[in-house]
């Protein structure tokens, strides 16, 4: 009997091909459109029934059985209320880390398990190689950063086709193949945000945020500023302060409602040598002292040696070799050793 | 590669060519406006009024009765909204299975809504026990979008001029108004509104081979109706806007075919929807044919595939090139089957299962045999794989 296989859906190219690819390695595969969001934004139309509908379409094309498995509650509940809520506090989370820790490679894998699964396929740009978790081989696609949070039961039980091509080659399998997904547009997220400004997003969520000071590095209230939680350390734009050189975020007072510029560039708050991390996930083992790591502080930054990781209870101290700009609290961490994902934990 | 077999005709029609070269000398060299009062643009206004003039022929109506709209949606909106602002605090009835643009502007207002039976037929009983002293406006479509129902409006007609009659006798002089909406039924029913005892009109260029986006309220000169469009007092000072000539001069012509046609259509269009039902449910023992047998659109054909889901059906009609829309849109978004399938009582599940199949001019006998044989190839293959 070939083995029964979910792939989540999504109406893109990658997860298309991912499904052809398994269908022609003999799997039993069924399609699975996840529904997450469905709400339309201020300057954001939500086009998840033409996903779902390009989606079946592809499904019918490939003559698999298709699904709709419908997460929105739980996606609102675990993926967009931790996301409002670290804004709320400051921070600067990445939900699509949290979409795939919880929705994708949880909720989404015990369904399709309990649906009868034995195994489930996204089409993320990452391989997976007994449990590990490894780049992908398209390294401008590399989608590995936002998956350092699964766990490795959840691993074991995953395919990722699409890890072991580059992004032309996909295309290429899709034209040949006349999915109708072929030439869709890449979407930007893997989840709805990237799509809509997060200071959209956030009005939608909590109503207009009340506007508040900027403070420059001498300590002078230069201007106002339209609400805090819309602002990242080391963000250059939309600060409404104008001439002269250009201002970086240095920090933020959430309960003042104070925004902290500078124009030095090289303003000791925006530059580090060190982090430190919490909530740290380690997928195998964790690290050990006598092999080479290396870290990412952003999806697709460079990656910067590690000279030495230290803890102290659940707080990783990271230590660098260069200095990287612009960490910002809430923002994920991820640790590598050559193309393998070590770990990672959330810069506090 | 095979060609395509186009059976969405209830959703849009292509233009006839006729109608085409009609409506193009009016974008460019006849492109005054009507309103001015130079000889070119009086010719213009006058080439308008004759296509008002042909229109009203078909509806046995004054061509100052025919109001130009931009499209089918807009003139229901018209109808609606027209009367019960123009007779505020008074009350409105529509049928269970009204288009959308007939139905949320009718929530807008005090509103009851009538009830229909399980072919989507409305109950006549129950609608004349919805009317009250205060009941301004009725309105019941002609034949339905989704499954096709004729409703008898004439027999509608006759029991308000009866409840009209008894409202003058007790002094009451509150209108009492009968609309329906055409779009559907005018290419295969006569639409003369004495014939129908209707009052309101309404008709959609872009279901008649016509341009889309042109449309028409027939308005019977006793109604009072409140203007939704303000501006250059154009179409009698109920719809503002200067006249979109070409798009009204192809919805004139495209008119005058389908009337012209009507029934020779009608005839063969019939043979092809028996052909269809007889042929499906002798091959497809399960299908359910939804809505009623004999009164009915010729072109339409809904059905249902117990156990099929029809999106999936869809696909995979479109990957054989062949163009037939969901019985019931959404059958996954948001769980809410159409509202026509709801009110007729039929299940979410048959509702999910259901396709409409409409027929047109260019469909063809060979058209429906391939239909029949690809749909009843990919239900038994979907019944085999669940």
């Amino acid at each position: 009997m070939p083995k029964k296989i979910y792939v989540g859906m999504s109406g893109g190219v990658d997860s298309s091909v991912s499904a052809a690819l398994l269908l022609k390695q003999g799997f039993d595969v069924t399609g699975v459109y996840m529904k997450n969001w469905s709400k339309n934004l201020p300057g954001h139309y939500c086009s998840w029934e033409e996903d779902y509908m390009d989606a079946k379409k592809v499904a019918a094309q490939l003559g698999i059985k298709f699904k709709l498995y419908d997460f929105e509650k739980e996606y609102r509940s675990q993926v967009v209320d931790y996301m409002v809520s670290e804004y709320q506090a400051g921070r600067t989370p990445n939900p699509d880390i949290m979409c795939n820790q919880e929705i994708k490679f949880k909720l989404f894998l015990n369904t399709a398990l309990s649906d009868g699964a034995e195994l489930i396929a996204t089409g993320h740009y990452a391989r997976i190689n007994d449990g590990q978790l490894l780049t992908g081989l398209d390294s401008n696609k590399d989608q590995s950063y936002f998956l350092y949070r699964v766990e490795e039961s959840a691993l074991e039980k995953s395919l990722m086709p699409v890890g072991e091509l580059e992004k032309p080659e996909v295309r290429k399998i899709a034209e040949k193949l006349g999915l109708s997904t072929a030439n869709k547009k890449d979407s930007q997220g893997i989840c709805f945000v990237g799509q809509v400004g997060i200071k959209e997003f956030l009005e939608s969520e909590l109503g207009i945020s009340k506007p508040g000071r900027i403070i420059n590095q001498t300590g002078e209230d230069i201007g106002e500023h339209e609400g805090a939680l819309y602002y990242t350390i080391g963000q250059r734009h939309g600060l409404n302060v104008g001439g002269g050189l250009p201002y970086y975020v240095t920090g933020k007072n959430i309960t003042r409602n104070q925004v902290f510029v500078t124009t030095d560039i090289t303003d000791i708050s925006l530059w580090k040598s060190s982090l430190k991390l919490s909530n740290i996930h380690w997928i195998n083992k964790p690290p050990s002292k006598d092999s080479k790591y290396k870290i990412r502080t952003r999806y697709r930054a460079d990656l910067i040696n590690i000279t030495n990781i230290n803890h102290q209870g659940d707080v990783y101290t990271i230590d660098l070799e260069d200095e990287v700009r612009a960490v910002t609290p809430g923002q994920s961490a991820v640790i590598y050793e050559k193309d393998r994902v070590v770990g990672g934990g959330i810069v506090i | 590669m095979k060609n395509p077999i186009y059976l969405d005709y209830a959703a849009a029609t292509p233009m006839d060519n006729n109608v085409l070269s009609a409506m193009m000398p009016f974008f460019s060299a006849n492109f005054y406006n009507p309103s001015a009062n130079y000889d070119p643009a009086i010719d213009v206004k006058n080439k308008l009024n004759d296509s008002r003039g042909k229109i009203s022929f078909w509806l046995g109506a004054k061509p100052t009765e025919i109001i130009f709209t931009a499209g089918g949606t807009e003139a229901n909106n018209l109808a609606i909204s027209g009367v019960m602002q123009a007779n505020p605090d008074k009350n409105l009835i529509v049928s269970a299975i009204e288009h959308d643009s007939v139905l949320l502007p009718a929530k807008q207002y005090l509103h009851k809504i009538a009830p229909v039976d399980s072919r989507g037929m409305i109950n006549l009983p129950s609608l004349l026990k919805l009317i009250d002293k205060d009941t301004v406006l009725i309105s019941v479509m002609h034949a339905n979008n989704e499954v096709g129902t004729i409703q008898p409006i004439k027999e509608i007609a006759q029991k308000i001029k009866a409840i009209r009659s008894q409202r003058l006798l007790a002094n009451n002089h509150t209108p009492l108004y009968l609309h329906t909406d055409a779009s559907q039924s005018v290419n295969y029913l006569d639409i003369h509104h004495s014939q129908l005892g209707v009052d309101l009109i309404s008709l959609n260029g872009g279901k008649i081979y016509g341009p889309k986006q042109t449309g028409i309220l027939f308005v019977s000169s006793r109604v009072k109706l409140s203007p939704l469009m303000l501006g250059g007092g154009q179409e009698n000072n109920l719809r503002s806007g200067t006249e979109n000539v070409a798009g009204f001069i192809g919805l004139a012509c495209a008119l005058d075919k389908t009337q012209l046609i009507r029934k020779e259509e009608t005839d063969r269009l019939s043979k092809l929807q028996s052909h269809f039902f007889k042929n499906i449910a002798a091959k497809l023992p399960d299908v359910i044919i939804n809505g009623s047998l004999n009164k009915r659109l010729p072109n339409n054909i809904h059905l249902s595939f117990p156990g099929v889901d029809n999106e999936m059906l869809i696909a995979l009609l479109n990957n054989a090139l062949i163009y037939v829309a969901a019985g019931s849109a959404c059958s996954a978004s948001n769980n809410m089957p159409s509202h026509v399938l709801k009110a007729m009582g039929i299940t979410d599940d048959q509702a999910r299962s259901s396709l409409r199949i409409s027929m047109g001019r260019e469909t063809t006998l060979e058209d429906i045999d391939q239909t029949i044989s690809i749909i009843v190839d990919l239900v038994k293959e979907q019944m085999n794989n669940a």
